[in-house]
């Protein structure tokens, strides 16, 4: 019967509980001795942590709304130069990641670099450092953040922009709405659940991203937990730090999590729909379209690039230094391999969900999809701790060897992390494509006398086909830009793109760091590219 | 002689409620059409998926050709059971085109000889030719649900099940469908089970109809007696064709109304002399009389195209409706009065 599968139902929660693991072993710290650290922390830089958190925060997301829904209208709504070009073009800025681009302000601004060179071959010699400003510091993440994280909100308004019905618009024009108020009045709050999830997902990249903030030397709660663990081997007080920050992100979590909910209600309305017609803007109006667009185009992608580049040029020892195919195959064996599994276990626990029907699955299911918002620091230092822990208690006292050693700095404890914290990237990307695939729809194969194993053969694979290939491609892609897991897991003498890049600009040797990040941002683009067709579909499928 | 298909005591239930108790009801022979009636959320779905085999039977069993495919011991996969059930919701593959959709249902009984029926035969004939290259998110729900029963139709099943077959297809394709498809059920001697609450369709279409009402099947049997002759006040309200009225029996072919006078018929089942009974009028079962003196006041008005359906109000605020042919005479207004033959003669004594 449709109703009963047992095996369906033990994979899918095995799979789920699994995911799970890094919560409950970061909430069970506050259960844990720490060491002297935390006292001294406590009273010194814990609200340092705390604030500078916040404030990279609040102004990431502020200059992110702003140019995340600016380009998204202006694309969405009018047609100018370059209009169906910035359209995808905008996204490309995912294939730079937040600390290459805090390499290529300072790059570029800092004291005797390329803006000074610049100057100096234009207009000839001169005292160019004082003037040059410098993008250090807080400003400086807070930039290197915004240029890489905005198409978040760009993607996700852009949608919704894109599903409102032309019917919308004109009711503004017959209440008399001026185009600046249909925009306040109609526009903007008809798309807000989409804005409020992409901003969510913002809010969570921002608090997890540790690579520019560590370079920039701000001390933030996910720098605070690598410290604790590198500096103080205090595993302890780096999960007490994580649970503090995981509430947080869990409420932001929620907020994503009921605003997606409200967004995806938007996209589903039927019957009424009038496919939206672009202004076309002339004279000034398209001038500052589309300069509005090409500027945040060329900070956030054409810029880091081209500085990137030049640096590979001018130092071409660097390219020579560095083994490209290894790294390159470094790089994309982790993402293949990773995408595989991936794939693979949530095709079996979505399949599960569906045909067992059960709500307890259900419950586990959601919860395991919440890997995504814990940031990567935390997963890697929660599975550190659970596998000691195990192999502590467990393994040591039924007396077998430590099996540490396979899951530290190998390949299969990488994996395993990337796992949970890309599980719901698949999951729910394996999800949303079953969700258009009517139960009727296997009961009617059913009825052609199909079984359950064909049914999914030839029924859902085909239909998942296009899903799959996307979850493949973003996979890749978040494996490819990952930083902190990788750089706390890989085998010795394992590195990939980015890796090298971090470990060359932790070493001040910036110039070093640019060939990694070329090639990051150039394997990256590739797959944005392709990527592109799915992400953009103009017509619902 | 053994019945084609056979449901025998079966407790019909999903998810641990039982949705119909009890339930038999067989259909003597191939190509017959039973229509299952009732009103939304009563278990008529539940029913047609648990003979497909999509859902578990609790008690009793489900018997097609003589093989008992559900009982609470035995139960015959979905796949493994020769019945095709056309859902009510877009059931399509969303992958593949209409026409692609209705060709695998081809490929279920490429063999059956005894039911043949081409591909273009029952794309003209449900309308669909227009649509065969375009894919299910591209067409509406009424062509997804025609699209859906000719992919049943191909596969020549052993019994067809339709749920609300017709429930998204617009009237004006509506009875030209209904009519096709009971030639063409009939020429291929599919026997199908139609689940609907449209009494018209099931009047029209079935061989037999079943009225499910309160967690049972009320009534199964043929649409005319189903319409003249109601077993139980239940179905006379689920069918809402007509009102109950006190009266009194006074003989054994009359009885007598303190508003109308004498009725005379035929008792449908015997009542004794001088027994207080309720009985069953229909529209049709008054007929209009200018010269009459039982004069009703007109207190609604129902023009049907092809009729009238007057409702009167007699003095003890009794409503009685009479069935009018439009081309009448002439039509009578609100509050006018309306004259009632006497005295009333109606074939069938319907009363409880």
């Amino acid at each position: 019967m449709t109703k009963k599968f047992n095996i369906w139902f033990v994979l899918s929660f095995t799979i789920s509980l699994f995911v799970c693991i890094p919560i409950i072993t970061v909430f069970s710290s506050f259960f844990q001795n720490t060491s002297n650290y935390y006292e001294v922390l406590k009273d010194t830089f814990l609200i340092e942590y705390i604030l500078n958190s916040l404030t990279l925060l609040v102004l990431v997301l502020i200059f992110t709304f702003i140019l995340g829904t600016g380009t998204a209208y202006l694309v969405s709504f009018f047609k100018f130069p370059l209009s169906d070009f910035f359209k995808w073009a905008l996204i490309l800025s995912f294939a730079v990641p937040p600390y290459i681009y805090a390499y290529s302000l300072t790059a570029f601004f800092d004291n005797y670099g390329t803006a000074f060179t610049v100057l100096t071959n234009l207009l000839g010699e001169g005292e160019y450092n004082k003037i040059i400003p410098k993008f250090n510091g807080m400003f400086g993440a807070v930039l290197s953040m915004t240029f890489s994280l905005f198409a978040y909100v760009f993607i996700l308004s852009r949608a919704s922009f894109l599903y409102q019905s032309q019917n919308l618009i004109d009711l503004g024009k017959n209440l008399g709405f001026s185009r600046f108020k249909s925009f306040f009045k109609i526009i903007l709050p008809a798309a807000r659940p989409a804005i409020v999830a992409g901003l969510s997902l913002v809010a969570m990249e921002t608090l997890a991203e540790f690579g520019a903030v560590d370079f920039f030397s701000i001390n933030t709660l996910t720098t605070g937990i690598y410290n604790s663990w590198i500096a103080f081997d205090d595993l302890a007080f780096a999960n007490r730090i994580a649970s503090f920050l995981l509430l947080f992100i869990f409420s932001l979590f929620i907020i994503e999590n009921l605003s997606r909910k409200k967004a995806k209600y938007h996209l589903n309305i039927k019957g009424g729909f009038k496919q939206k017609e672009k202004i076309k803007l002339k004279g000034t109006k398209s001038f500052f379209a589309f300069v509005f667009c090409f500027f945040v185009f060329f900070m956030s992608f054409i810029f880091p690039l081209s500085q990137m580049l030049y640096w590979t040029i001018k130092f071409p020892e660097n390219l020579f230094d560095l083994q490209i195919v290894t790294l390159s195959l470094n790089t994309l064996y982790l993402a293949l391999l990773s995408s595989t599994v991936l794939i693979s276990f949530s095709l079996i626990s979505n399949y599960g969900s569906r045909v067992t029907n059960n709500k307890t699955l259900n419950i586990i299911s959601t919860m395991s999809i919440s890997g995504y918002a814990i940031p990567g620091v935390i997963l890697a230092v929660a599975f550190i701790t659970f596998i000691a822990w195990f192999d502590n208690t467990i393994i040591k006292s039924l007396g077998f060897l430590s099996i540490k050693k396979i899951f530290f700095g190998s390949i299969l404890g990488l994996v395993l992390v990337y796992f949970i914290r890309f599980y719901s990237l698949a999951f729910n990307g394996i999800k949303s494509g079953y969700e258009k695939i009517n139960i009727a729809v296997d009961e009617s194969a059913y009825m052609l006398g199909y079984s359950k194993r064909k049914t999914f053969m030839n029924i859902h694979i085909p239909f998942l086909r296009n899903s799959l290939l996307l979850i493949v491609i973003l996979i890749s892609l978040e494996i490819i830009r990952e930083l902190p897991i990788t750089l706390i897991l890989r085998p010795f003498n394992f590195e990939t793109f980015a890796t090298t890049a971090y470990v060359s600009a932790s070493e001040d040797l910036l110039e070093a760091a640019a060939v990694p990040s070329l090639f990051l941002i150039l394997i990256a683009s590739i797959f944005i590219i392709i990527a592109s067709k799915y992400i953009l579909r103009e017509h619902n499928e | 002689m053994n019945n084609f298909f056979e449901v025998e005591n079966v407790d019909f239930v999903v998810g641990g409620n039982t949705k119909v108790k009890n339930m038999s009801f067989s259909i003597e022979k191939e190509g017959d059409i039973v229509c299952l009636l009732g009103p939304s959320g009563i278990g008529k779905t539940t029913i047609l998926r648990a003979i497909a085999g999509l859902e578990k039977i609790k008690n009793g069993h489900i018997k097609l050709k003589g093989k008992i495919l559900s009982s609470e011991k035995t139960n015959i996969e979905p796949e493994n059971r020769n019945i095709s059930l056309a859902f009510q919701e877009n059931s399509l593959f969303p992958h593949y085109s209409v026409e692609k959709n209705i060709l695998l249902g081809a490929e279920k009984n490429p063999d059956n000889k005894d039911k043949k029926v081409s591909f273009n035969e029952i794309v003209n004939l449900l309308d669909i030719s227009k649509i065969l290259n375009q894919y299910p998110h591209q067409i509406s729900a009424g062509e997804a649900q025609r699209a859906s029963l000719a992919r049943s139709l191909l596969s020549k099943p052993d019994l067809l099940l339709l749920d609300e077959p017709l429930s998204n297809v617009d009237q004006g394709h509506k009875e030209d469908i209904q009519e096709k498809i009971k030639k063409l059920l009939a020429k291929l001697k599919i026997t199908t089970i139609i689940v609907t609450h449209d009494s018209y369709e099931a009047f029209y279409l079935g061989t037999k109809c079943g009225i499910i009402l309160n967690n049972e099947l009320k009534q199964y049997d043929d649409p005319y007696n189903v319409y003249h002759l109601p077993n139980s006040i239940e179905v006379v309200n689920f069918l809402n064709r007509g009102i109950l009225i006190p009266a009194k029996v006074t003989s054994p072919k009359s009885l007598e109304n303190d508003e109308l006078g004498t009725i005379t018929g035929n008792f449908v089942k015997p009542f004794p002399l001088g027994a207080d009974v309720k009985l069953l009028i229909q529209p049709e079962d008054l007929e209009h009389d200018d010269k009459s003196n039982l004069q009703l006041e007109v207190v609604d008005r129902k023009f049907r195209g092809t009729n009238f359906i007057y409702t009167l109000k007699t003095m003890k605020n009794l409503l009685l409706p009479v069935f009018v042919h439009s081309h009448h005479i002439h039509q009578h207004d609100l509050q006018e009065k309306f004259g009632i033959k006497r005295p009333i003669h109606i074939e069938h004594l319907v009363c409880f």
